[in-house]
């Protein structure tokens, strides 16, 4: 069997219909001053699912999940979570974890918890707790003496603390040693097995996160090029990775 | 409470271009069958499995679900998942593991224009 490429992917996937999308774009186009940044993009994330965003760099990933939390409207087309439109009046319904975000480098990982755990008002404590000890990390250690991992088993820490059903990870393992790798696919999972959370997680490091995802969806250039059901694909034959290597090759 | 086995990625070698669940599915009943997995030990959770081995949990679900067909596990509410207790069960598995690996063999002896018994023949002939 084989797919057939950049054909109507809009809609040749099957989405559960028992199931509203968590996620869908439709025509999204953004242009910043004469560039088009993105181009009609067009795809759907069923709730429940852990999807990637795979793309090269500069393919509009980091703009297309600005666009999902409302902080950048799209110049046209529709960006809706759980089928009402984005929006700053959406942040409720979603948690973000920004490409090289940075925490207040003077405080240590327990003040900044309870700077967070004031900041929102869907905060768990006891999922803080648990991930806290799944997460390894260290109350007492300041921000500003962390590694990149650390920082970064931190941050995710502070998304997930959140009851948001959404979750988007713009790049959560850039610059991230492998256990910690290890440990936020981890956490990941064990958030997702609830079935209440989607993911849309974007990535180059598709090694890692190939078993994880059950759907991809691939940009580049501002433009979709593909939108596939993981298991299909290998049932077919194909892994994500020569699924990317196909597209961007 | 009888032994739970704790999957480790390195317990399982996945093709990323073949579906996950079939290879999950095909190696733990190698497991059972070799007696590696004993009888009536217990299994993780799907949400402990997934975490330890960084898959997707519809992939567990689906390994347990067919497991769960094949007779091969059992899952006791409020108790667990368990490797099944019947030996006849487990042995009509292993026979179907056998006649598959034959039948890989058959086909692979046609390939090179051999019966299967030729095949053993002329490979354990000596110099």
């Amino acid at each position: 069997m084989t797919e057939p490429r950049n054909s109507d992917f809009r809609f040749s996937n099957a989405v559960d219909a028992a199931k509203a999308p968590a996620i869908r774009c439709r025509e999204v186009t953004l242009h910043i001053k004469k560039k088009t940044i993105l181009d009609r993009v067009s795809f759907e994330i069923p709730a429940g699912s852990l999807a990637g965003l795979l793309g090269p760099n500069g393919a509009g990933k980091s703009s297309l999940m600005r666009i999902l939390t409302g902080m950048v409207p799209p110049s046209s087309g529709q960006a809706e979570l759980f089928c009402a439109p984005v929006g700053p009046e959406r942040l409720g319904v979603l948690s973000f974890l920004p490409d090289r975000g940075q925490l207040p480098p003077y405080l240590g990982a327990g003040e900044w918890l309870r700077l967070a755990a004031g900041l929102y008002p869907d905060w768990s404590e006891a999922r803080m707790e648990e991930l806290i000890e799944r997460l390894g990390v260290d109350r007492g250690q300041r921000i500003g003496a962390m590694s990149r991992g650390q920082e970064a088993r931190l941050q995710l820490l502070t998304c997930l603390s959140r009851q948001a059903p959404i979750i988007i990870l713009d790049e959560p393992f850039a610059g991230v040693d492998m256990v910690s790798r290890e440990s936020i696919a981890q956490a990941v999972v064990g958030e997702l097995a609830d079935g209440e959370r989607t993911f849309l997680i974007a990535t180059h490091d598709i090694r890692e996160m190939e078993n994880l995802f059950d759907r991809i969806v691939l940009i580049g250039n501002g433009r979709m090029l593909g939108c596939h059901d993981v298991e299909e694909l290998r049932a077919g034959g194909r892994s994500v990775e020569s699924c990317y290597r196909e597209v961007f090759a | 409470m009888p032994p739970i086995r704790i999957w480790k990625p390195e317990d399982f070698r996945l093709d990323p271009s073949r579906p996950l669940y079939e290879q999950f599915v095909e190696q733990v009943r190698a497991m059972i069958a070799r007696g590696e997995l004993e009888p009536g030990t217990r299994l993780p959770s799907v949400r402990e499995a997934a975490a330890s081995l960084r898959v997707n949990p519809t992939t567990i679900m689906k390994t347990y679900q067919e497991l769960e067909r094949l007779g091969l596990i059992v899952t006791y509410r409020g108790q667990g998942t368990f490797v099944t207790e019947d030996t006849v069960v487990i042995g009509e598995s292993r026979r179907d593991l056998a006649r598959e690996a034959v039948a890989r063999l058959e086909d692979t002896a046609r390939s090179i224009g051999l019966t299967l018994e030729q095949m053993l023949a002329l490979a354990r002939e000596e110099e």
